[in-house]
């Protein structure tokens, strides 16, 4: 609805206001995040020193994997910098009563709950991850097709989608332990296993594990599809993987509403 | 001001907040003391149930200003947040201006208020003008009017000077000004306070009671304030609902307060010199002797025949006959509620 | 756990040993106040580890090499399983931000008024803090190391675990000495979070903790013989984390296990020296602004 856009540009306006007024603080955090960055590219760089691909037969060499890192990297700077902002700080709103004060209002919970903060500064990271993308396109041999690059976007958002999801799920989880579970331990490790292509995980243990994160908590949908649609080959096969995730973004967001709206029933509030 | 008459609270318009047996109980995890104790937690935890409210019946009128009176921890705000849809009960039933609260309908939400003295509920990184256009978004309020309420609300409390400023450099009297403006600018039929002026010094008490009582009575609102000082009460309701331990003690007037909870009146004599002591004594009160000034308790059935006797008394200058102050009634109401509590505990 | 006690006293050694029994209890039931963070906290950390071990086990699968830069897949696995134990010695988390944070605030003016030693002070606090650590994660530890045993080659021979058990010793007090050094910088500037996020970066990339330093042995620098695992091997940020683990592993051998020892020893010294000469200039400068 317009008017929640109204409110949502009200809240990111307010946020890169402040941004700007602590213009020193606001470049720090941006070269703090693109320096992790750049250490782990440097690492990728020095493994592709000891071998053409990343698993035997994967089609993951050197560029098609960066497209990988990059589309990564613009997936979780979306989330890091529209979503987790907002949700960290409920641990603090629950605490001090905050989210009595949310609860009240005639304006939808867990819109509030997620949005009204944004870090600017994690979009950094997103714009090195856009021209890492394009370095890597640019140095490959083929070039995929049309319907790759339409599909792209749309991956995209599937992939935000169902880390949202997840980070509602988490925030669910906030609400009703009321502690202070570090939410973003959770999320990195979580997260962790989205880092690589989905092929390393084969064998005894592998296999499972890559079962489990596709189809139980579908985080290797994240990047692995639309990583795959632009950098390997586009094959009748590939549609299975984009309906898989549209799918998963979908499933991802009603289940995780459903959940949110379960624990706001059993909101215990902090005692006077 | 105050009237007696138990008639005059039956509502007038029609209930506005309709309460029926409701209930709130939690389920509270003992806390480990010490390091074995702690290990045992790991595998065993003890916990007990705390009725925070336990069955309440209550009704309001429209345009009612009602005070929630009680210690801490006895319920009041519990049942404020079950009032405003923030938890769901345990048991029981509660209607709302026609709405069930925690169903939490944007209907209903649009048509109550609710500020928490010293929890903060305007957005703390944005000057309050903002978090003023942001609630103008959020109830979907007309413009030209919003613009009307807020000019109005803002000049009443005198903080025009301080909207442009990031709320969180602002100090707790300002705060609360900011947030009581902002809980009027969508013209809520009720309001819901909680504790408002915990904190807040003399004047700004002074302030924020003459502005509640402004607006209650321009704009007919129903408001249901929790708190525990006698100030708030005696300055805003005719009503009082007494409530320890998640129980309704007493509902009615102030004015009932003191006669049905108190015995007895304080006389008090002033002397040119200090009386000599046997003089008073002999009446058979108890006194208390302060210098030339004594301060006696006396039995309101018997002072008519009392006071002439001891105004006889040599040496009397002034006289004053007044009642037992409220916040001693309350307070010995607490405490005897506090020890009937005990006792049954004890004898079980 | 911060590192400030309201009364300190010049102790007797019976003394101390209770205020450490004391300081102990307390760290162990604050930890036990998190339930679900205990047992479960410890070994979620080795997470990260399975997504590295797949990542290498690709690595190795797609080259036709036995071995990278003298380490096979096992080892890399064992090498990074070390490397958790490694830097359970040397990581000081929140040191070097307490220290600053302390000379912002101003509550370290105690330390310039009480006969008690800051630095020494702040060392018996980390002991305390990381054997209530080892406590604690002893378990999970272990029980991770057993389940995989397979990974590790036999256990060494006296000699290298003594060296071993050394190196972990000293990267302890190395990485102690080196955030204290970087915490006293407080005393100069007041945004000390921006060099500390320095280091950290530093430290991540050179530590060992990201790969075995080995692997850095074909990078060249520009002088001839000279690769880049030759210039990090005389920095101090690879005896943090690597160099423990290459010596378990049987990497770092005979007259060059002895001089990357020394070397080791020579950084704690120095920096040693350096958080004293920082304290004593520090303290001298920060009495002059009248605190």
């Amino acid at each position: 609805m317009a008017r929640y856009f109204a409110i949502f540009l009200t809240f990111a306006r307010a946020c890169l206001v402040r941004d700007m007024t602590f213009r020193a603080n606001f470049i720090l955090e941006c070269l703090t995040s693109l320096g992790w960055m750049s250490m782990n590219l440097a690492f990728y760089l020095l493994v592709f020193t000891f071998t053409s691909e990343i698993g035997k037969g994967t089609g993951w060499s050197k560029e098609p994997f960066f497209a990988f890192v990059a589309t990564g990297l613009i997936i979780n700077s979306v989330v890091q910098a529209f979503f987790m902002p907002s949700a960290e700080e409920l641990t603090e709103m629950v605490r001090t009563g905050g989210l009595d004060a949310v609860l009240v209002q005639p304006l939808d919970a867990q819109f509030l709950l997620s949005m009204h903060r944004v870090d600017f500064s994690a979009l950094a990271n997103g714009a090195v991850g856009v021209g890492l993308l394009a370095w890597a396109m640019s140095r490959m041999d083929s070039t995929p097709p049309a319907v790759a690059w339409l599909l792209y976007p749309l991956l995209l958002l599937c992939g935000v989608a169902i880390l949202y999801g997840l980070v509602i799920m988490l925030a669910a989880a906030t609400i009703l332990m009321g502690r202070n579970q570090s939410l973003y331990d959770f999320w990195f490790y979580l997260t962790n296993f989205s880092r690589y292509p989905a092929e390393i995980y084969s064998g005894p243990w592998g296999g499972p594990l890559r079962m489990i994160c596709t189809f139980v908590i579908p985080i290797l949908l994240v990047v692995n599809v639309p990583a795959r649609v632009i950098a390997q080959p586009f094959t009748g096969e590939s549609w299975v993987g984009v309906a898989c995730a549209v799918i998963a973004a979908v499933v991802a967001l009603v289940v995780s509403r459903l959940v949110f709206q379960r624990a706001l029933a059993r909101y215990r509030s902090a005692s006077s | 001001m105050h009237n007696t008459d138990p008639a005059a609270f039956a509502p007038v318009a029609e209930p506005v907040i309709r309460v029926a047996g409701l209930a709130k109980e939690y389920r509270v995890f003992d806390k480990p003391e010490g390091l074995a104790a702690s290990v045992r937690a790991l595998f065993h935890r003890t916990s007990r149930v705390v009725e925070a409210v336990k069955g309440v019946d209550l009704t309001v009128g429209r345009g009612e200003f009602v005070a929630l009176l009680g210690p801490n921890g006895a319920g009041k705000t519990t049942l404020l947040k079950l009032l405003s849809g923030i938890i769901t009960p345990t048991r029981g039933t509660a209607s709302v201006l026609g709405h069930v609260p925690w169903e939490r309908a944007d209907d209903f939400r649009r048509r109550f208020a609710l500020v928490m003295g010293q929890r903060n509920q305007l957005w703390w990184d944005l000057p309050a003008a903002e978090s003023f256009r942001l609630h103008q978004e959020i109830y979907r309020i007309d413009p030209a009017r919003f613009e009307k309420t807020r000019d109005e609300l803002v000049d009443l409390l005198g903080v025009r000077k301080l909207i442009l400023q990031p709320v969180r450099e602002l100090s707790l009297g300002e705060r609360m000004k900011l947030e009581l403006v902002a809980a009027l600018l969508h013209e809520p039929e009720v309001l819901f306070l909680d504790e408002p002026t915990i904190g807040l010094d003399v004047v700004a008490q002074h302030t924020i009671h003459e502005f509640l009582r402004d607006v209650q009575r321009r704009r007919w609102m129903t408001v249901v304030l929790t708190t525990h000082y006698m100030k708030d009460v005696a300055a805003l309701c005719e009503r009082v609902v007494v409530i320890t331990r998640g129980d309704i003690l007493y509902d009615g007037s102030l004015a009932e307060i003191v006669d049905r909870f108190t015995t007895h009146k304080i006389v008090t004599l002033d002397f040119d010199e200090a009386p000599d002591h046997s003089m008073i004594e002999r009446f058979g009160f108890p006194c208390e002797f302060r210098g030339p000034q004594v301060v006696l308790r006396i039995d309101r059935s018997r002072i008519a025949d009392v006071l002439p006797g001891i105004l006889g008394s040599a040496g009397v200058r002034d006289v004053s006959v007044e009642d037992v102050p409220l916040e001693e009634i309350v307070a010995e109401l607490f405490r005897s509620d506090a020890r009937a509590a005990a006792v049954a505990e004890a004898s079980r | 756990m911060s590192g400030s006690l309201e009364a300190v006293r010049p102790a007797g050694p019976l003394q101390g040993l209770r205020t450490w029994w004391t300081m102990l209890k307390i760290c162990l039931e604050e930890r036990l106040v998190y339930r679900g963070d205990f047992a479960l906290g410890t070994l979620m950390r080795f997470l990260p580890i399975v997504t590295q071990v797949f990542l290498w086990t690709a690595v190795f699968g797609a080259t036709s090499r036995g071995d990278i830069a003298g380490y096979t897949r096992n080892d890399i696995v064992a090498y990074y399983l070390l490397t958790m134990l490694t830097r359970a010695f040397s990581s000081m988390p929140g040191l070097a931000s307490g220290i600053a944070r302390s000379v912002r605030d101003g509550s370290v003016k105690k330390f310039l008024i009480q006969p008690v030693d800051y630095v020494s002070f702040l060392l018996a606090a980390r002991v305390a803090h990381k054997l209530v650590y080892y406590a604690v994660a002893a378990i999970p530890f272990a029980l991770v190391f057993f389940l995989c045993r397979s990974y590790f080659p036999p256990v060494p021979d006296a000699t290298t675990i003594a060296a071993f058990l050394l190196s972990l010793a000293l990267s302890f007090l190395l990485g102690f000495f080196m955030e204290v050094t970087l915490g006293m910088l407080g005393f100069w500037f007041m945004e000390v979070s921006s060099i500390v996020f320095g280091y950290m970066l530093v430290q991540y990339l050179l530590s060992g903790h990201m790969f075995p330093i080995d692997l850095l042995k074909g990078t060249p620098t520009g002088i001839a013989g000279v690769s880049l695992a030759d210039v990090v091997h005389w920095l101090p940020f690879e005896y943090t984390a690597y160099f423990s683990s290459a010596v378990w592993l049987g990497k770092v051998k005979g007259a060059q296990l002895v001089s990357s020892l020394a070397i080791e020893a020579g950084w704690v010294v120095v920096m040693a020296v350096a958080c004293r000469v920082a304290w004593w200039r520090g303290t001298r400068r920060y009495s002059a602004f009248g605190g």
